[in-house]
């Protein structure tokens, strides 16, 4: 419910809702750690402005992420991809960073940015490659929670069905903060692959050699392509970039607040990155024992795993895919209900009373409820969304960027906050890996001869 | 028993939630439409050239996918 004031002339056209309000207390508590000096104070303003950061980059490591980093780790071992997967993660602080930027100066979701400055039919072009990513997204996400669920013997539809109350629950305190950090609290056992990794003992020298040397290098064919293009595509995704913006924008971060969001988005990288190399460390010795795992799913994974690191490491690595799944559904759903609400005007916050965002809470619900009920449909060949998922979103990509590119440099918007050269160079260099790497593999696809050619055989 | 939420902020929350949030940052303002950048003919062909290319690929997706269907 909304109401005028009528205190002053300029506050008679204000209308305050309930949503402002909560803003405004989590703005209070910003300011009053603000004021203050010393470390302590220092430390709690980085505890009060991290979140989205943090949040999208352990979001994106997700079930089809997770399950990549472990393909990796079971076709290659340790060499090449350990310093790869750091590398992309790299371009994933350039490209979130411009997000945080975006929502702080403009105070508007990605999705609203792009209706109201580039009109509706470049809008809905960029709506419908963000509302299909995140579909197919989300049944993964489903579908990591069910087979990590179904290794400790869980029926799927009670595995969905725990998953979907997980998501309803951290929902249910209807504030952005209390969501923030339940769904935080969860994304931390992101970093359950560190101790499993452990349980395998690896190689330190090896790991230590690949990060230096970038060696050994794997051969160029097309399963190092697809193997590529999978793990770029567990670090950069299109909605990565709606849901950090739209979060940045929904907790109330302002210009002041850019600094924290960069170091919440590098502390974001830097545990994401560190969970993608424990779960590529963790699968290693599967390539050691020359075990094939072309087409492992997380339990699988789990199995093949269990004589190396026993029941207890397995359980771990089985947990981990869960989690990933979960904190993964949370926030695509959440990304794609911002991106609903902005372009159709709708109230869209998770400070929104239920009453006064039925519309916003409506879409969450039903996207995973949807992607739900598709992983329950029996004998669906859901292989194939796991193995398509990143893929398609490094190819949608390159448009997305190009929108962010423009959107970062407009003067009328941003002001003095337009991007630095030297952010340009490098956001045009990730414009350009990922439409080359995208090429490359429609070259494999439908020219496999020009391919092998291109690699020398 | 739970307490119950008030069904709208307080008037006096008014002058408080205002001096706290950016005039931007407010609900209301979010109504007021930000103004229309029309393209560069360079920046179109860009786009266009990145449309084709996504729809292209999307194509060669459905492709292998049919492929290891089969």
């Amino acid at each position: 419910m909304k109401f005028t004031a009528t205190q002053t002339e300029a506050e008679a056209e204000v209308v305050i809702t309930h949503e402002d309000v909560d803003r405004a207390h989590d703005r209070v508590r910003v300011s009053d750690a603000r004021a203050r000096r010393g470390f302590s104070s220092k430390a709690r303003l980085l505890w009060l402005l991290a979140g989205p950061g943090v949040l999208v980059m352990l979001g994106e490591n997700d079930g089809p992420s997770m399950l990549a980093y472990a393909a990796t780790g079971a076709r290659f071992g340790i060499g090449f991809f350990l310093p790869f997967v750091v590398l992309t993660f790299c371009m994933a602080i350039v490209v979130q960073e411009m997000t945080v930027r975006l929502g702080a100066a403009t105070h508007r979701g990605h999705a609203e940015l792009i209706f109201e400055r580039f009109g509706p039919f470049w809008g809905w072009f960029s709506m419908i490659d963000l509302g299909i990513g995140n579909f197919l997204t989300l049944i993964t996400e489903f579908i990591a929670i069910r087979a990590g669920l179904g290794f400790f013997g869980v029926p799927a539809w009670a595995a969905v069905l725990l998953a979907f109350v997980v998501l309803y629950a951290a929902l249910m305190s209807h504030r952005y903060w209390t969501w923030e950090r339940i769904t935080l609290a969860a994304a931390i056992f992101n970093l359950i692959f560190i101790p499993v990794a452990l349980l395998t003992h690896p190689h330190w020298h090896a790991v230590s050699h690949a990060f230096v040397t970038w060696q050994p290098l794997p051969g160029f064919n097309k399963d190092t392509l697809l193997i590529v293009l999978a793990d770029i595509g567990a670090t950069v995704t299109p909605w990565m970039l709606f849901f950090q913006q739209s979060a940045t924008v929904d907790k109330g971060m302002t210009t002041k607040d850019i600094r924290f969001g960069r170091i919440d988005t590098v502390l974001g990288a830097a545990l994401a990155s560190a969970a993608a190399i424990a779960t590529i460390l963790a699968t290693a010795p599967l390539f050691a024992h020359q075990m094939t795992a072309d087409n492992f799913q997380a339990a699988e994974f789990a199995q093949a795993l269990q004589p190396i690191i026993g029941r207890f490491g397995a359980s771990l690595f089985a947990l981990g895919m869960v989690e990933a799944g979960i904190v993964a559904a949370i926030t695509i759903s959440a990304s794609s209900a911002y991106a609903f609400g902005e372009v159709a005007h709708k109230p869209h916050s998770l400070n929104l009373p239920m009453g006064e965002g039925k519309s916003f809470y409506a879409v969450l619900t039903l996207c995973a409820a949807a992607a739900a009920a598709i992983v329950l449909i029996p004998g669906l060949p859901l292989v194939y969304v796991v193995l398509i998922v990143n893929v398609v979103a490094v190819l949608a990509m390159p448009p997305a960027l190009v929108f962010l590119y423009m959107l970062v440099n407009d003067k009328e918007i941003m002001g003095d906050l337009v991007s630095p050269p030297w952010a340009n160079v490098l956001s045009g260099a990730v414009v350009f890996v990922l439409t080359a790497a995208g090429i490359l593999f429609g070259i494999s696809i439908i020219a496999p001869n020009i391919f092998a050619a291109l690699g020398g055989k | 028993m739970t307490k119950k939420q008030p069904a709208s902020p307080p008037l006096s929350d008014q002058s408080w939630v205002l001096s706290t949030l950016e005039p931007d940052q407010l609900v209301k303002a979010k109504k007021h439409l930000i103004p229309r950048r029309h393209f560069k003919t360079p920046e179109l062909l860009i786009l266009w050239t990145l449309r084709l290319y996504l729809i292209f690929m999307m194509a060669v997706v459905a492709y292998q996918v049919w492929l290891a269907a089969r």
